[in-house]
């Protein structure tokens, strides 16, 4: 087989292909076409094949990272949608929680009521009530009522329905026939309901997951069809495949059915490519950190695998969402992000970036303001003449300059104030690190480090020092990590319901159907996806609470039917995460199945090396902060794809990738290891 | 720009304030996610803080709502003056718990936890949580609605810097009066104890800061982050105008109340910025009463204040954000004569303080405006809160329901719709979550139409709730709005007041006024809230007719008014 992951990014999209039976792989880099993704991907895809020496049709599979369905969120750029929802309750997606976005502010705006996915006009209701516990039927859905708003909407130009009805988890019939009315009187529409996306209670929130959906499902759709028709026409064989923000791959069908489960896509492919980086060098407790021009994601991996969000911790331009998503910590610091002196003397750094235009003043294209990259190129770390592999020249002068007028506000000298700008950078990201990790009970100090991206081999020793993270490693071809991750990833489903059921009254019976129920549907979309039985794995879980409270935590379940002392491991994760476990009853809130359909592996990489002297490209001095005073001291420059294995070489030195540049500072080593890693350790001269 | 004095360099100053904060959202990360009632893991309705060896707020919980993080350095000065009374004194592995309305509490139900930090033998500072509690054992359930309590002792228990853990050493008799006490003690106690173990960690984080950095630079840090956020706001106010701006505003009260002395009381400020410094002046505002609508000066007036003097003058939306810390609040004075319902005095009951609270906020806003005239709204929609309440299984449930208010429209934009407004912020309880575990069922929770008062930015509307009773119970409400419309701004008109309405459309039909002590329930009853809508901003007839005609498409204005208040040409 030969499959090939793309990762489309906001300026370059990225390729690796791997070919299963000689081992080859082969990378390639193109500048994006974001008005039209498809384009740069089906000619860099050409591109790639005809690099390697095959033709597109020699191509088995793609798996895709898309940032299609985010954008239009993001740039609120989606289609005309309307809802359909119970009568009584037309503006829960208006309402939200009641909460403000901001406790001090007069002047904010709310997204959901500032730019809503779903005006109100086209919130139609009708007549219908389901009722907890059991999800029983108060009031029999109004066939003719849903009728008559399908057609007002269709009237109104409406192009994607949403269908949501208050505890529609606990019984979707009702939503169910709705959507199919919905679709005998809009064919054309796409039509979502708020339970088959993901069944969990908290309306507000299902309901704006299903109208973000029915937003971006029409242009999401086209996309995707648009792009698997294109591949086609290069005559491509294998299936597209889309990465979710769970981490799984999901064929275009289902992905196109469920856009908002493509949301963190990007993102997701980072964090797995971190994962498949670790795994080659055999390490499994990784944080992974990519940092790129304007944000650093950071992702959390253990033996159990790359930790999720708690689904109330999942937000997505503002907006609540209820999908499984992995835990990926964005935060507002890249090599563009601006450094400055605030109204009351305060020095900061981000969130606010220079972007890719004008870019960082070393770009030389009009930047006034002092940056990251900046920064770097100050204190020596950046060559100039070696910014990309030498493709973009920097200006030294233009970073001194802009780093030199923020000096002068601060009061400090041109080099603490570019050293500065890097310490906050890096605690600002070691925060977002110890949120994920000391807060949650993990030690930092028994991880590596993975960093990628185009920024994050440059802050990576630093930051590991801020948390004493003994190891960084950074990934063959560090600045198209995601898009190996692509190829990592198992098709993966997930699905769940809400059942609150309380210990000590648990219908065992009927939770085993709701499992039971939840695992067949998850098989037969594997089925669909023509994944044979034997390479399906199935995960169930738990999301279970002690009663009265209102965040879960997840229990994984034993193979074989549900038993009640499943339950006492609740008390174990209890005390894990919050320091104490209690003697009350347990409450069960939703059930959850996960399915897993595994694909070959691809656990080596052919390595490159060479000889020290032939690595050693130049000498210049670098400026780094020893015992607490900032030194100027000889720094070594090597060219990564050159270095020799396993020999082990002492900081300061400058590793200058291909797309990005390690900083191996004094009192760390590094060495090329034989899986393709460059592997940087905390230690005396060696 | 001028260089700014500092202890220590900008870089560790940023490091450090960004470490306080880090702390203090897992406090609260904690505490919401350990918590068992609504009214704190749904509702937030909860603060965390830490203090320095003085008391003086260093950072809180971006999660926490200001009106529970905001007093917490009241609570402690409370508890150091109670301490000092009685000769007690701060102790390694002491936890205090506090909620007395006279010594800092901002009113009753608000129980604060604190832990003192240790670092060595030497106090530094404090790791503190403040969350609202379901029941302490008033006279009726709940902890809201007790609008009848004629003095601080009726409002149930009362706890004036008392040690529940002593040196170590948890007392159990407290936390059996506690339980002993209290309706639904399974989930106040799950509560406090989330509280307790949230200030625990807040306090094991602070000496691991303190160690990475020392004691000094942690000291010098604290105290520089402090004259920033001073300097932030004094720069904001030296930019205004010297001069004295006044309004008036009005309570409800006891609208069903036989003496005037308890209605529409009057809430007077006049604002005195002179150079970087801004004075607060109540005086005028009405004399307290023997029901508990009076505000603890403490805990609630002066958080009414800081919070919408920094929500206006350092908009999170238009300004960076700035740390929330005591130095921001150095360069306000209030003044509120005592014996007035802003400054009571002991045992005067203040347990129904909230709504006041807001009017204090919103009247201070509206004075402001001539001289900020687009950085403030019109008129704001107060809220209502609902103690439901009933006894099954021989058990108590009871649950607190808070109706959100709405915004007046502002300079360039309309009013925010159905929201918690100015001091406060906390978060409604999805109905999923409702019926699922009491006795209740939604019946209605939607916009109001046609109700946000007319102007170049329409007021923002607020919502119908309406609750049906599926068995025998009860239920106590306080809210406020319900006679005065919320004023309009600047040629806005005024926008309309709320209601309360017992099965709404029946024959049975009875209005309710807006605070109302303990009442029964019978199953099938229909409690339903009208919220009051925000006042408008600016003449109407300069709306945008688009907007008019959006409005009217998404059915936020009717026909009419388009045509009355806005004289939109029909065009059908």
């Amino acid at each position: 087989m030969r499959v090939v992951g793309v990762d489309i990014g906001g300026t370059f999209t990225d390729f690796m292909l791997y070919d299963t039976e000689s081992g080859a792989v082969h990378v390639h880099k193109v500048p994006s076409t974001p008005r039209e993704p498809e384009r740069a991907m089906v000619s860099g895809l050409v591109e790639l094949c005809a690099g390697a020496g095959l033709a597109a049709s020699d191509v088995t599979g793609v798996f895709h990272g898309t940032t299609v369905a985010t954008n239009a969120v993001l740039e609120h750029e989606g289609a005309v949608a309307g809802m359909i929802t119970t009568r009584g309750f037309r503006d829960i997606v208006h309402i939200g929680r009641h909460q403000r976005p901001l406790h001090y502010s007069v002047m904010q705006d709310i997204p959901w009521q500032a730019q809503p996915f779903v005006q109100r006009r086209h919130r139609k209701v009708v007549t219908e009530r389901i009722v907890p516990p059991t999800g029983e039927v108060l009031t029999p859905l109004d066939e003719d009522e849903v009728r008559a708003a399908a057609r007002e909407l269709h009237e109104e130009g409406v192009e994607a329905v949403a269908v949501c009805f208050l505890f529609s988890y606990l019984n979707p019939e009702h939503e169910r026939r709705a959507a199919a009315i919905v679709r005998e009187e809009m064919p054309d529409a796409f039509v979502t309901t708020s339970a088959d996306i993901f069944p969990q209670f908290r309306e507000f929130e299902r309901f704006t997951t299903a109208t973000m959906s029915a937003f971006v499902g029409p242009k999401t759709g086209n996309y995707l069809d648009r792009l698997a028709t294109a591949l086609k026409g290069e005559g491509v064989q294998g299936e597209l495949h889309v990465m979710m923000s769970s981490g799984g791959v999901a064929s275009v069908r289902t992905a196109a059915e469920r856009p908002v489960t493509l949301l963190l896509s990007g993102p997701a492919a980072g964090i797995l490519g971190g994962q498949w980086a670790g795994a080659l060098a055999g390490r499994r407790r990784l944080i992974t950190f990519d940092m790129g021009g304007t944000s650093a994601d950071i992702g959390i991996v253990t033996e159990d695998g790359v930790s999720e969000a708690s689904a109330r911790d999942t937000w997505v331009g503002g907006y609540p969402l209820l999908v499984p998503m992995l835990d990926v910590h964005a935060i507002g610091a890249g090599g563009g992000s601006i450094a400055y002196v605030d109204e009351g003397g305060a020095f900061r750094v981000g969130p606010r970036s220079a972007g890719a235009a004008p870019g960082p003043a070393a770009y030389g294209e009009g930047g006034q303001e002092p940056t990251i990259t900046d920064a770097h190129v100050v204190l020596g770390r950046i060559d100039p003449d070696r910014f990309l592999g030498g493709r973009m020249k920097l200006h030294r002068d233009a970073a001194i300059a802009v780093v030199e007028k923020l000096a002068d506000q601060l009061g400090l000298g041109l080099l603490e104030t570019a050293e500065g700008i890097l310490t906050i950078a890096n605690s600002n990201m070691a925060r977002a690190i110890r949120s994920r990790t000391i807060e949650k009970g993990h030690d930092p100090r028994e991880f590596a480090l993975v960093a990628f991206g185009g920024a994050g081999p440059l802050h990576a020793a630093d930051v590991a020092d801020a948390l004493e993270i003994p190891e960084v490693l950074v990934p063959p071809h560090p600045g198209i990590t995601s898009a190996g991750g692509l190829l990592t990833s198992d098709l993966k489903y997930d699905q769940m319901r809400t059942v609150f059921q309380l210990q000590g009254s648990i219908d065992v019976d009927r939770l085993n159907h709701e499992l039971e129920g939840l695992e067949a549907e998850l098989r037969s979309w594997l089925a669909g996806d023509d994944v044979p039985g034997e390479d399906v794995e199935v995960i169930r879980a738990l999301d279970c609470r002690y009663a009265g409270q209102g965040y879960e935590l997840r229990v994984t379940l034993a193979d074989g039917p549900f038993t009640e002392e499943a339950l006492e491991q609740f008390h174990v994760l209890h005390e894990r995460e919050y320091g104490s476990a209690y003697g009350d009853p347990i409450e069960i809130v939703n059930a959850r199945v996960t399915a897993i359909g595994r694909r070959p592996t691809f656990d080596s990489l052919p390595v490159a090396s060479g000889r020290l002297e032939e690595a050693l490209v130049g000498e210049n001095e670098g400026v780094f902060r020893v015992d607490g005073k900032l030194q100027a001291l000889p720094t070594r420059f090597y060219d990564r794809s050159l270095l020799p294995l396993d020999e082990t070489l002492a900081g300061p030195a400058v590793v200058f990738h291909l797309d990005t540049t390690t900083v191996v500072p004094p009192g760390w080593n590094v060495k090329a290891d034989a899986s393709g890693n460059l592997i940087l350790t905390k230690g005396g001269a060696s | 720009m001028s260089t700014v004095q500092t202890r220590v360099d900008p870089v560790t100053a940023a490091v450090i304030a960004g470490a306080l904060d880090s702390i203090a959202v897992e406090m609260g990360h904690k505490l919401a996610r350990m918590a068992y009632s609504s009214i704190i893991r749904e509702s937030e309705d909860f603060g965390c803080v830490l203090c320095d060896a003085d008391g003086r707020q260093l950072c809180e919980s971006s999660q926490s709502t200001p009106l529970q993080s905001g007093p917490i350095p009241g609570y402690i000065a409370g508890i150091n003056r109670r301490f000092a009374e009685l000769n007690h004194e701060w102790k390694p592995g002491d936890v205090v718990i506090h909620n007395h309305s006279y010594y800092g509490a901002s009113h009753q139900p608000d129980v604060g936890f604190v832990v003192p930090v240790f670092y060595g033998n030497e106090l530094v500072g404090f790791s503190a949580t403040t969350a609202h509690h379901l029941d302490l054992g008033a006279l009726t359930p709940g902890s809201c609605g007790i609008v009848d309590a004629t003095d601080a002792y009726a409002e149930g228990l009362q706890f004036n810097a008392i040690k529940i853990e002593e040196e170590g050493r948890k007392n159990e008799f407290i936390w059996q009066i506690l339980r002993d006490n209290c309706r639904a003690p399974h989930l106040v106690v799950g509560d406090m104890e989330a509280q307790v173990v949230a200030c625990k960690i807040g306090a094991v984080r602070f000496v691991e800061l303190i160690e990475r950095y020392g004691i000094e630079t942690v000291k010098n840090a604290s105290e520089d982050l402090m004259d920033y956020a001073e300097r932030m706001l004094r720069r904001e106010i030296e930019q205004l105008p010297d001069g004295t701006y006044e309004a008036e505003g009005y309570l409800d009260g006891f609208v069903d109340h036989p003496d005037p002395a308890y209605k529409n009381l009057k809430i007077k400020v006049a604002v005195t910025v002179e150079g970087s410094e801004i004075t607060v002046d109540l005086t005028g505002t009405a004399p307290q009463v023997d029901l508990p609508i009076n505000m603890p000066f403490v805990g609630t007036v002066d958080i009414a204040i800081w919070v919408t003097l920094r929500s206006i003058l350092l908009d999170a939306w238009t300004h960076d954000p700035v740390p929330t810390n005591s130095g921001l609040f150095r360069a306000i004075s209030i003044v509120a004569p005592e014996g007035c319902i802003a400054n009571p005095t002991f045992p005067a009951p203040t347990i129904a303080r909230f709504c006041g609270g807001n009017i204090i906020a919103d009247t201070l806003m509206r004075a402001l405006a001539p001289i900020l005239p687009e950085r403030v709204g019109a008129g704001v929609g107060n809220l209502k809160v609902v103690a439901y309440s009933g006894f099954s299984g021989g058990q108590h449930w009871v649950y607190m329901d808070i109706q959100e208010g709405s915004y007046g429209g502002r300079f360039g934009k309309d009013g925010l719709d159905a929201v918690d407004t100015l001091y406060a912020n906390t978060r409604n309880n999805p109905i999923e979550d409702i019926e699922s575990h009491f006795p209740l069922r939604v019946t209605q929770y939607e916009l109001l139409e046609d109700r946000g008062g007319p102007g170049r930015w329409r007021g923002g509307l607020g919502t119908t709730r309406e609750i049906e009773f599926l068995d025998d119970a009860g239920y106590s409400l306080e809210g406020d709005g319900s006679v005065t419309a919320p004023p309009g701004l600047f040629g806005g008109a005024e926008g309309t007041p709320g209601a309360v309405l017992l099965n709404r459309g029946t024959d049975g039909e009875l209005e309710l006024p807006s605070k109302f002590p303990y009442r029964k329930a019978a199953a099938g009853d229909r409690l339903c809230l009208i919220s009051p809508c925000g006042g408008g901003y600016g003449d109407p007839l300069e709306r945008d007719p688009e907007a008019v005609q959006e409005d009217l498409n998404d059915g936020y204005v009717s026909q009419t008014s388009a045509r009355t208040h806005y004289r939109l040409e029909d065009n059908e």
